[in-house]
């Protein structure tokens, strides 16, 4: 059946936004990021992944997880300087160059894709909540983990890159069925005239007359919402229907609601790292799969998970959908469990033990 | 967080004059790109076209209190803080009408009148001044705010870190606007820049970094106005980092062999003016007409810059020993 191929594409812009400058946002270092590709090298090695396709970017974390191979090469190479807990066996690692890199979102989508077409069974997405919908949007049916290096991450995880190397790994090399390793999440469709965008968690109308800064961090501006879910403990605009109406992701229906400052009902919401604030809602619905929910302004732009994407004029009488075919989604949980039920860990150790066992 | 909705709403004659800046220095440096291809500008010319939106989405926040300091490629910030063009252009052709009187010449230009600390033929060389100013405003208590630009290059200039360091101990309202154009001179930023993006230095120095599109004058404006109020409001320092890319080489006559297609790109894709033009028009906040308008009123000015300067006489061998000393 092939190579056990996995994808990682990393955003080098996320977590550096004007949140840092209007919240208590904090930057995500491109150092990190590369450190988190190397510990997942290391769980993919662990359990078998051939190759991996990675991501290359103007930001630096290529660059250094280019480095990092080097040294690693060096250290585990004939007459290597091994030392415990830097030779582990790392998959072989190609990097996705030869295609310009125009530091936008594009630059993901493209990855993407060629990570699709060279048979890719997982993607692992580093990023935010928007690298994980233009990931999504490129990605097809090949499964996804998205691992949050954002600001107000919903739909990534927040979560040790070891571990979830560890699944992606199990996944990829077909060691846990794909049934019980993902699920299928729900999506949010925005036409405006022409355009159509997508958004994993949530879609806002904003007052706000111009893209500018791109995130919405002024729940004031906000007039209408619709969720995909609404967890309670969230972080974000969604958070506040979390706390009036939560939608569980696995559920198979939305939440909307207008948003106005003088509203009579009045939540608590942490909107941003550090930025808790009252928002006033009004006339929450649910959203039903397929349902057309029109945007009454007139003017003003839609956020699509949380970053500010489409203008909208008088003519444009935008909608919103609810829909059912998101992105597939690696369940870390629930694959590690399955990984547990099956003794994979145990299996794998004694298939390819010698390999690991270099100081036994 | 300030209060969007108030603190804003840039209005019809905003954006007009958001345009208008920004096309007059476009026009300026396009014009100053081709008079120096004709020899007769003295000197060393580094032209700010492509850059526009960085220069005007901050300069548009600023008021009478408040002070800017340059950088070599420093017409930009000179025309958005309302430095007189006529004077600019004659001060590059080196005349004695020129902003300086024809001593000091591009890189020098400079209007304390205008809250101007000058350009600066020292790369890191703002940073330091606008630390002296902007405690000065923190002790008189004014509300002023100080700016310096820099580049990629200036940003790994001891000057430029210790400045950092210093309006953040001293909690100054100090701005830092990294341009990064992606090369200083011929040395590609990716390869000198060690954090990669120069906006997660600020974290080191315990203040807010940000990174914004450069070619957009309305992500530039939003993050520049909010680090302005929140250091009027005696916040502190912000480092905002902008991405983009100079259209012209580092100086006239650099033969750019380093960089690829990237500026036809930029031109065609990114332009700042470009973009704010469709953006406007597609809201209705103004007309293509009022726009063309103002192309027309800003050629002319640009034309009769150039005219006037070229006219103008030169400084005499009486001029030489004229302000060189200061009495304070």
């Amino acid at each position: 059946m092939g190579d056990a191929i996995v994808g990682v594409v990393a955003n080098p812009l996320s977590g550096r936004d004007i949140r840092r400058l209007v919240t208590q946002a904090s930057v995500f270092p491109t150092a990190e990021k590369a450190n988190m590709i190397q510990r997942m090298l290391t769980a993919f090695g662990a359990v078998g992944v051939h190759r991996v396709l990675l991501s290359t970017d103007l930001g630096g974390i290529s660059a250094a997880v280019f480095r990092a191979l080097e040294r690693h090469r060096a250290q585990t190479g004939p007459g290597g300087q091994r030392r415990p807990g830097h030779d582990a066996r790392w998959p072989e690692v190609d990097f996705l160059d030869g295609q310009p890199i125009r530091q936008t979102a594009q630059d993901t989508v493209d990855a993407v894709r060629r990570m699709v077409t060279a048979g890719t069974r997982v993607i692992v997405c580093l990023g935010g909540d928007g690298t994980a919908r233009v990931a999504a949007s490129a990605a097809g049916d090949v499964p996804m983990l998205a691992l949050s290096t954002g600001t107000n991450n919903v739909f990534p995880a927040v979560r040790e890159a070891t571990v979830a190397g560890l699944a992606a790994g199990l996944v990829a090399i077909g060691a846990v069925p794909a049934g019980q390793a993902t699920t299928r999440a729900k999506l949010l469709e925005v036409r405006v005239g022409n355009r159509t965008e997508t958004a994993l968690v949530d879609v806002a109308v904003s007052t706000e007359r111009h893209v500018g800064a791109r995130a919405v961090w002024n729940p004031a501006t906000v007039t209408q919402l619709f969720c995909a879910f609404a967890e309670p403990d969230a972080i974000g605009l969604s958070s506040v229907l979390g706390q009036l109406a939560p939608v569980a992701r696995h559920e198979p229906h939305g939440v909307t609601a207008r948003l106005s400052v003088g509203a009579a009902r009045q939540v608590l919401a942490p909107i941003a790292p550090g930025l808790v604030v009252p928002v006033g809602v009004s006339e929450i619905e649910l959203m039903h799969p397929g349902s057309a929910h029109p945007v009454d302004a007139r003017a003003g732009v839609i956020a699509v998970d949380g970053e500010r994407e489409l203008t909208i004029g008088p003519d444009d009488k935008p909608v919103v959908r609810l829909r059912a075919d998101g992105p597939l989604c690696v369940d870390v949980p629930a694959v590690l469990t399955a990984s547990a039920r099956l003794g994979l860990l145990t299996s794998i150790h004694q298939t390819l033990g010698g390999a690991h066992d270099r100081h036994g | 967080m300030t209060d969007t909705a108030e603190r804003k709403t840039l209005t019809k004659e905003h954006l007009l004059d958001a345009y208008r800046t920004m096309r007059t220095i476009r026009e300026f440096e396009e014009r100053v790109h081709t008079e120096f291809a004709t020899g007769e500008i003295p000197g060393f010319v580094h032209l700010y076209a492509g850059e526009e939106a960085s220069a005007v989405g901050v300069c548009s926040n600023l008021d009478d209190r408040d002070k800017i300091a340059s950088t070599h490629r420093g017409h930009g910030h000179c025309i958005a803080r309302g430095v007189d063009v006529g004077e600019m252009m004659a001060e590059i052709y080196g005349r004695r009408t020129g902003s300086c009187h024809g001593k000091g010449g591009s890189m020098h230009i400079a209007d304390l009148s205008k809250g101007m600390l000058g350009a600066n033929g020292i790369v890191g060389g703002g940073p330091p001044l606008i630390c002296g100013t902007a405690l000065a405003a923190k002790l008189k208590g004014n509300g002023g705010v100080s700016v310096a630009f820099f580049g990629d290059g200036g940003s790994n200039q001891g000057t430029t870190l210790e400045s950092m360091n210093l309006a953040s101990v001293w909690n100054l309202p100090a701005i830092f606007v990294a341009e990064n154009n992606g090369y200083a001179e011929s040395t590609s930023s990716t390869w000198s820049v060690a954090s990669d993006n120069i906006a997660d230095r600020a974290a080191g120095f315990g203040m807010p970094g940000v990174i914004v599109d450069g070619f957009d004058f309305f992500a530039v404006h939003e993050a520049a106005s909010e680090a302005i109020a929140r250091a009027r409001e005696g916040g502190g320092p912000t480092l905002i980092e902008m991405k983009f890319t100079r259209y012209f080489g580092h100086f006239e006559g650099d033969q750019q062999t380093y960089r690829a297609a990237e500026v036809e790109h930029a031109r065609a894709e990114l332009d700042c003016l470009k973009r704010f033009a469709d953006r406007v028009t597609e809201t209705g906040e103004l007309a293509r007409a009022d726009l063309d308008a103002v192309d027309a009123e800003v050629g002319a000015l640009i034309d009769r810059a150039v005219d006037e300067a070229k006219a103008a006489p030169l400084p005499t061998e009486a001029d030489l020993l004229t302000d060189v000393y200061v009495r304070y």
